[in-house]
């Protein structure tokens, strides 16, 4: 029964792995040297004969608060300030970078309801809300090796949009919408689940990201053009919304 | 230092104790006021400790039945299934689970954990630390409880509506929690009560406030108090100050519900416009002081405790006071660490990043300043050092794993799975258990006048703290492997399949941590009855609720004391000249042997804490 990360099929997922490495290293550093401390304090200044005598201090000298202060500052610069720095590169650099200007990635409008999740992307138009997009139900088809871009809706309550093979998640929210970015490294199945608790049947809204090489996704979205048994509802302009389609741009 | 200059530094009680012929009521001798509708802070306390205990018990059985659905998914609770979930054929449903994480977490944080600590701890130990008679307003104290008495029954009622008790989980986040996702009346009842609850603890906060400013006895400065009252003073400052946002937040979603309103409402399957993620501002604005709200009492009785017991004061006593209030200031500027999720701004996530990390100054001062303490002390390892001992253990596991959660790059993934769970629950189950056990153990002499027993304490922390620990970091490994949180049946996703066995490991040792309290209520109850008298001192401290009888007079002090020294006076020189190791805070000269020069001379025992 090893506890092991999920496996990592992302082409980000390694910055937050390296993140989570760096705290279980340095907290686990920390917490041993705390139990270390404890330890020697509880085995070696018990009260016995022959000890049982405090060694008094009010510890208010100014050498012992700079030596706690020194402390607290080195554990902040070591692990804390260490962290924010490397984040807010990550972050500004990869996370948040979102491929807006990227004519190669595949942009995709997820509607979250109460308990499943709708996929759109575009046809071969360009433009989503027409006729010729290709929707899919709980399973969403990607190519393998460019940025899928996510633009998140929600119909009814608050959804969590949790890649677990991809080390990210996102809020689908009522009234509003979100945005994230993956990419996946490798072709295959990997698992969509819910984050937030969404009601009853919560634990039940399970999706599937199913990577294929660009030929294969190809492949895929041609017979998707045809083949009804591939996507759910055709999008009908009158009832967008409902079908869970919006202008990709302005989110309207 | 003389009392003259006590009076003029502490600001004290203005109700003339000076003279010490001030007027004291007599005890009311009617049952009613004298055990229901008391106006008396010990009784009061007593009251929310038994409240806050009993909720203890409920919200921990619920937690078995949860803890029983993640090892056996869909299998017949054994027992009590029948009984609870007949229809069910004892099986527990997805609307049952649901209900009971619901209720879990709303009782342990609201009517559990804040009734025992702050309610029952709180009401009992400030007016006795500080040297007062009672609470400033004791019928705002009497209201603050039936409030809270109130809460309990709407909460309690809700389970017994149609459509059943709450289901949004203790977040309650719109639009789940309102018609939306929760049409029954269940959900409405859950606002009443968190509402009451909320107003109970700001009648209390506004009660402590005033009673640590104004009824301080002669010589009480802000510095001498103990720590402990430090804490509940503190928290009571956040409470007034937060537990009003809880409450708007609760009033618009009572509004959304009843009337038809649309704060929180949005979405295009009702087709309204108004905002969830303002509910989550509110409830975090709230919620992430609540977690100081609640840790923060914990921290001071254990800065207090491990003092007492490792026989040598406080280390860093003004540190920790500042750290503390430096903990206070930053909890209002960090919540929103828990809405990384909700696609925040980026310079709003990163700032609030950065604001979470620096919390971490403070708190490892104070964890700095406890390892200080303990360091060439002359331990006693009593059942309250052991309790304050695995605090110190679990607050470290538990504080570190939020640097996790405080970083967004790591927060991404960790985000609402178990990670967060087993993080949380070893600072506001594990800690703050452990404090309050703690608390019980010291503190019951006093309270009830009667010992608990020694070897039954100890029986009881084992197998408590080695449980805790277990279950708590089998929830961080479990979340590290990715499990979501509030899953009814984790076996749905294929990624989540082999962590069956670890969940059912966890699940193991939550059963043994629920039937060793037993040994808790067995020696509670039996040391209430048969447990041997108590002395005044029984544990050798100077802080001043130890000068008084076990249990306290209804006035507590016949005289006002007055104070001339910090609550942590242990091992001190002059005191061994005594033939003791500690000073009581108000130990004057005249209560010394008259003839030992050491301590005639050294009238200002405690340099450190002279005004400065």
């Amino acid at each position: 029964m090893p506890i092991v990360l999920p496996h990592d099929a992302s082409a980000d997922g390694h910055l937050v792995d390296g993140v989570i490495g760096y705290l279980t290293l340095t907290t686990g550093l920390a917490f041993v040297a705390v139990l270390l401390f404890l330890l020697i304090a509880i085995v070696f200044h018990r009260e016995r004969a022959g000890r049982t005598r405090a060694h008094h201090t009010h510890g208010n000298r100014p050498r012992d608060r700079a030596l706690t202060f020194a402390v607290a500052l080195v554990m902040f610069i070591a692990i804390d300030l260490t962290l924010a720095a490397r984040a807010a590169g990550e972050l500004s650099g990869r996370f948040w970078r979102y491929p807006d200007a990227d004519p190669n990635a595949l942009r995709v409008e997820v509607t979250a309801r109460q308990w499943s999740l709708t996929f759109r992307t575009a046809g071969p138009d360009g433009r989503f809300g027409t006729s010729d997009d290709v929707v899919t139900l709980n399973e969403l088809n990607v190519p393998v090796g460019r940025p899928i871009y996510f633009k998140l809706r929600s119909r009814d309550v608050v959804h969590g949009f949790y890649l677990p093979n991809f080390r990210t998640k996102i809020d689908a929210i009522p009234g509003s919408t979100t945005r994230l970015w993956v990419q996946a490294q490798e072709p295959g199945r990997f698992e969509i689940a819910c984050a937030q608790h969404c009601g009853v049947s919560h634990y039940k809204m399970r999706g599937l990201l199913v990577a294929r090489p660009e030929a294969e996704y190809r492949d895929w979205l041609a017979r998707a053009e045809t083949d009804s048994r591939l996507r759910t509802e055709a999008a009908d302009p009158a009832t967008r919304e409902a079908s869970g389609a919006w202008d990709w741009e302005t989110g309207r | 230092m003389t009392a003259a200059d006590g009076v003029a530094t502490g600001g004290g009680d203005p109700s003339g104790s000076r003279g010490g012929a001030e007027e004291i009521h007599p005890a009311p001798t009617g049952f009613l006021r004298r055990y229901v509708f008391s106006t008396d802070h010990k009784v009061i306390g007593k009251q929310f400790l038994f409240l806050g205990l009993s909720f203890l018990a409920v919200g921990g059985l619920m937690a078995m039945l949860i803890r029983w659905q993640l090892a056996r998914p869909g299998v017949p609770v054994p027992i009590v299934g029948n009984l609870l979930f007949g229809r069910a054929g004892g099986v527990i449903s997805p609307a049952a689970y649901t209900a009971l994480f619901t209720m879990h977490g709303t009782i342990m944080i609201f009517f559990a954990v804040t009734p025992i600590l702050i309610g029952g701890f709180g009401n009992f130990l400030v007016p006795l630390m500080i040297g007062a008679r009672d609470m400033a307003f004791p019928r705002l104290n009497l209201a603050s409880f039936w409030t809270m008495a109130a809460a309990t029954a709407v909460l309690t009622a809700s389970f017994f509506v149609p459509l059943g008790p709450p289901q949004a989980g203790w977040t309650a986040y719109a639009t789940l929690s309102t018609a939306i996702g929760a049409p029954g009346v269940g959900q409405t009842l859950w606002v009443v009560a968190i509402y009451l609850n909320g107003a109970s603890s700001v009648m209390g906060a506004v009660n402590y406030i005033t009673t640590v400013i104004r009824l301080r006895a002669p010589g009480m400065t802000y510095f001498r108090m103990p720590l402990t009252v430090w804490g509940f003073f503190l928290t009571s400052i956040l409470n007034a100050l937060f537990v009003p946002v809880l409450a708007a937040a609760m009033v618009l979603l009572f509004f959304d519900r009843v009337f038809g309103t649309q704060f929180f409402v949005a979405g295009s399957t009702v087709g309204a416009g108004g905002d969830p993620i303002l509910y989550q501002h509110l409830f975090w604005l709230f919620g992430h002081p609540e977690v100081y709200i609640l840790i923060i009492p914990a921290w001071g009785i254990v800065s207090d405790l491990l003092s007492f017991f490792a026989r040598k004061p406080a280390f860093g006593y003004r540190v920790t006071v500042y750290s503390l209030i430096g903990v206070v200031i930053l909890s209002t500027v960090v919540y929103g660490h828990h809405m990384f999720t909700t696609g925040m701004s980026p310079l709003l996530g990163e700032s609030f990043m950065v604001l979470t990390m620096i919390i971490s100054v403070p708190t490892s001062l104070l964890f700095l300043n406890w390892l200080g303490t303990l360091w060439r002390g002359a331990l006693r390892m009593s059942t309250p050092m052991l309790f304050c001992l695995g605090l110190v253990f679990t607050f470290g596991v538990g504080g570190l794993t939020g640097l996790y959660l405080a970083d967004v790059v790591a927060d991404m993934y960790l985000h609402d799975t178990y990670f967060v769970v087993g993080h949380f629950h070893l600072i506001m189950a594990a800690a703050l258990l452990l404090a309050s056990f703690a608390a019980v153990y010291f503190w019951f002499p006093k309270m009830f006048g009667r010992m608990m027993h020694e070897g039954l304490g100890k029986l009881h922390f084992w197998p408590t703290f080695i449980t805790l620990n277990v279950v708590f970091m089998g929830q961080l490994l479990i979340g590290y492997a990715g499990m979501q949180r509030r899953l009814y049946d984790p076996s749905a996703y294929d990624f989540l399949r082999p962590l069956l066995p670890l969940n059912r490991f966890i699940s193991h040792a939550a059963y043994l941590l629920g039937a060793s309290q037993l040994i808790f209520v067995v020696n509670f109850f039996v040391s209430l009855r048969w447990g041997p008298r108590a002395a005044k001192n029984p544990w050798g401290i100077g802080t001043l609720e130890w000068t008084v009888a076990s249990p306290p007079p209804h006035h507590n002090f016949d005289r006002i004391p007055i104070v001339l020294r910090g609550p942590h006076e242990l091992g001190h020189p002059a005191a061994w000249a005594l033939g003791k190791d500690w000073l009581g805070q108000d130990e004057g000269p005249e209560r010394a042997s008259a003839d030992d020069s050491t301590r005639t001379r050294t009238s200002p025992e405690t340099p450190p804490e002279s005004p400065s």
